[in-house]
């Protein structure tokens, strides 16, 4: 036998994030029940924010994946450190690959703004630094009146600088503060944003309240119904981002989230995204220790793997499985 | 970790019958944890001073700790209980099998003897007489592993563990073991390729991966129950043993505790099953499990200079010149539980309350390992320390064929509504940790749905 060395407490963490987090307890954001089994197991693999670990649950009752315990919301500020990317996701940090992105999203977002007026009002609900607004800015109706929400300063900085009407908070604070008027809303986008909140079904609620009768939210969000998830689950998947996805969905539960908070599922199809592929295997290494040049090859920085990747999610969109959901909910009239 | 109760998840109970719960162990807080979050009262009955029950560490002043009970845990159920940052990864697990003065890796190094290969082979390729097999355990292990392997080394093994005749025990015994080759196999090479000790047959409840692997929390297991604990301010009684649990019309009503009688909705046992018909007044449904058996163990851990004095973390020695039938050398696992120039040999000697080994003085005992492990560790008197006794007369469950029936009606209920029996003495069953916490977890639902019709 080889003496070993003593191991650290907990995950790797970055410098001066030694401190563990404080932890909260939850139910199903969707059935309100502690019914579940344990999925995966795994840590902040990507920005190391504490050295907690963390278990993804799966909700026997309707099959919703959450974090259970998950970060308190006291410790938010710790989750999303100054340089997360969804802060400032710059064409100088991320060359090309930003390049193809604008111009795919540019597709994307316009084909889910089709029949808007010309003086049609757009909200976008976690807008980060304002990217997708931004897009909307650049290719849409120049008479769109485009507005943003995110609860972080740097992002709110961001998308200011870009020109964009961003405001600061979170979307039930701002309504509740009549900052953000009731049933005027023609769109609102939530890109990436309900698997970050802590009570989707309360936000879903206040968006909801935010659109006109009729009025539309699109929803893109991480699959759990996929290939990569399956594959990963049971640590490493991408679409984790532990511990700051806090509930992930797939097809069916996205519905029952839908008649949770009386919207009508007016179309639910998946979309091609590399991201969770090459964060999977991004995480994988980054756990085997695997050298810092290859762990490099997968990242939001590698236009290969992620070329690679979104050709082979194109195979799983063609069957219905692509990584991300796209949801339009209504509003009933 | 915080509870987080929403209103919405409030279940209306009647405070003034509370859920006792009897046993502050890792069941008994899981369970109260849980009610809690239900909002259903809850009272804790600890009859000990401290909470923790068999998952507790004692530390010495030399740099040593014992575990009394289980060595690890797993990531998940750290993760699970929001300790994980507090727990260290145990990067290696082995096990070896000394026979014939020749060690063996568990359980794939054993196939290296031909007979024992040869055996094994014969045993799934001849048809399998199922009522043959399931008639006792010996039966069941002959027919699973072949003749040569269960005679020569896991029928030894579990005689010496469970303190009876392989042909007087379940076959049950067998069919609670186990994954099968292929999984333990991968678990085994996942565990080589991660440099992580994944866990191989210790989680029955949940799928073993491998993302599963031994953690150990900071200071000793008992840090998952303080964990629990914390969440339950002023539901817990320190010193306060559960006299009688009183039925009437074979419902639960009431408890007794330092002799003032309390209402409850239900109580949730986890003291060894078989004191259950001592302490139930009121019905005699529970008689049969006075014949339930536990197997008395004393452990003795012996302090010893160097590291690395056993081929493996845990070594079985099923031969019968050997008093004992397992040794653990801990630190080989767990580096930090003892000085890094020095080791901690766990030998297991499975007794019965009152003889001589029992009895025997912590230092004679000691003398009385050291003379055995001569053939195992050659200078093992040059090297002894000293040692430190612990001692059980529950240590595991003996699950003998005469009252296999009344085992198997008990696994499905105790008979007496508004009584429930959970744990691993409660249940009286052979559970780790983790299986503990989700098996409690799903009774409690079971419970709560009860406690609301």
């Amino acid at each position: 036998m080889v003496k070993q060395p003593i191991t650290k407490l907990g995950a790797p963490c970055r410098a001066g994030a030694n401190a563990p987090l404080s932890l909260v307890s939850v139910n199903c954001c969707i059935c309100d029940l502690n019914d579940v089994e344990p999925v995966g197991v795994g840590e902040d693999f990507e920005y190391r924010t504490s050295p907690d670990t963390f278990l993804a649950v799966r909700c026997r009752n309707c099959g919703l994946i959450y974090t259970n315990p998950r970060p308190a919301m006291q410790d938010l500020s710790r989750i999303y450190p100054p340089d997360y990317h969804a802060f400032e996701f710059s064409a100088e940090r991320y060359g090309f690959v930003y390049q193809v992105r604008q111009k795919l999203e540019a597709r994307r977002l316009l084909s889910c703004c089709k029949g808007l007026g010309k003086d049609a009002r757009i909200i976008d609900v976690g807008c980060g630094d304002g990217f997708h607004l931004n897009l909307l800015k650049k290719f849409g109706q120049p008479s769109w009146q485009l507005e943003g929400v995110d609860p972080s300063d740097r992002a709110v900085e961001a998308g200011t600088r870009k020109g964009l009407k961003i405001h600061h908070g979170i979307v039930q604070d701002l309504v509740e503060d009549f900052v953000l008027p009731q049933a005027s809303y023609d769109l609102a986008f939530m890109i990436a944003t309900i698997e970050h909140v802590d009570d989707p079904s309360a936000v879903l609620t206040t968006v909801r309240s935010l659109l006109k009768p009729g009025g539309k939210v699109i929803i893109v969000t991480d699959n759990t119904d996929t290939l990569d998830f399956q594959l990963f689950k049971t640590r490493h998947w991408g679409g984790y981002h532990f511990p700051r996805h806090w509930n992930l969905f797939n097809p069916n539960t996205i519905r029952a989230l839908a008649q949770k908070t009386l919207m009508e599922v007016d179309t639910l199809t998946t979309v091609v995204s590399p991201v969770n592929w090459v964060y999977s295997i991004r995480n994988t290494l980054v756990d085997w220790q695997a050298p810092k040049w290859l762990v490099e090859r997968f990242s939001l920085n590698s236009t290969f793997s992620l070329g690679i990747f979104t050709l082979f999610d194109m195979l799983h969109q063609w069957m219905g499985r692509g990584a991300l959901i796209r949801a339009t909910l209504r509003r009933p009239l | 970790m915080q509870s987080d109760i929403r209103e919405s998840e409030t279940i209306e109970f009647d405070s003034r019958k509370p859920v006792a719960i009897v046993g502050a162990g890792l069941a008994g807080l899981t369970a109260a944890y849980f009610l809690r979050r239900q909002n259903v009262p809850v009272v804790l009955y600890e009859a000990g001073q401290k909470i923790a029950g068999l998952a507790t560490s004692f530390h010495d002043q030399d740099g040593f700790t014992y575990d009394f009970g289980a060595h690890f845990l797993t990531n998940r159920l750290a993760a699970a209980t929001g300790i994980g940052a507090h727990c260290r990864t145990v990067k290696y697990y082995g096990e070896t099998v000394l026979l014939r003065g020749r060690t063996y890796s568990y359980p794939f190094g054993l196939l290296q003897v031909p007979r024992f290969l040869a055996g094994g082979l014969a045993s799934r390729i001849q048809p399998v007489d199922e009522k043959r097999k399931n008639s006792s355990a010996a039966e069941w292990f002959r027919a699973s592993y072949g003749r040569e392997l269960a005679d020569e080394v896991a029928l030894p093994l579990l005689e010496a563990w469970s303190g009876a005749a392989a042909s007087d025990l379940s076959a049950s015994v067998g069919n609670k073991l186990q994954n099968s080759i292929g999984q333990t196999l991968s678990l085994k090479l996942a565990s080589r390729l991660t440099g992580r000790a994944v866990a191989c047959g210790y989680s029955h409840e949940m799928p073993e991966n491998p993302s599963v692997w031994h953690v150990y929390p900071d200071g000793g297991l008992g840090l998952l129950c303080q964990k629990l604990a914390d969440e339950l301010e002023n539901a817990i009684q320190l010193e306060s043993p559960v006299e009688e649990i009183l039925v009437d019309s074979g419902r639960v009503q009431a408890i007794r505790v330092k002799g003032r009688e309390q209402a409850v909705s239900a109580v949730i046992s986890t003291a060894p099953c078989n004191i259950l018909p001592k302490l139930v007044k009121g019905t005699n449904v529970l008689q049969p499990l006075s014949r339930f058996r536990f197997r008395p163990m004393v452990f003795v851990n012996m302090r010893f200079q160097g590291r690395g004095l056993l081929p493996d973390t845990v070594l079985w020695t099923p031969e019968n010149e050997f008093p004992f039938f397992r040794l653990t050398e801990t630190p080989l696992s767990m580096p930090w539980l003892a000085p890094s120039d020095k080791t901690l040999i766990t030998v297991d000697i499975g007794c019965n309350v009152g003889d001589e080994i029992w009895q025997m003085e912590e230092e004679r005992l000691g003398q009385y390992c050291l003379e055995h492990l001569k053939p195992i560790v050659p200078d093992a008197n040059q090297r002894y320390l000293g040692c430190r006794v612990l001692r059980t007369p529950i240590a595991y469950p003996v699950f003998l064929n005469e009252y296999e029936a009344e085992r198997q009606k008990f696994e499905r209920s105790t008979g007496v509504e508004g009584l429930y029996s959970i744990g691993r003495n409660g249940e009286f069953d052979h559970i780790l940790m983790e299986d503990i916490y989700w098996q409690t977890l799903k009774k409690v639902r079971g419970i709560v749905g009860a406690l609301q019709h």
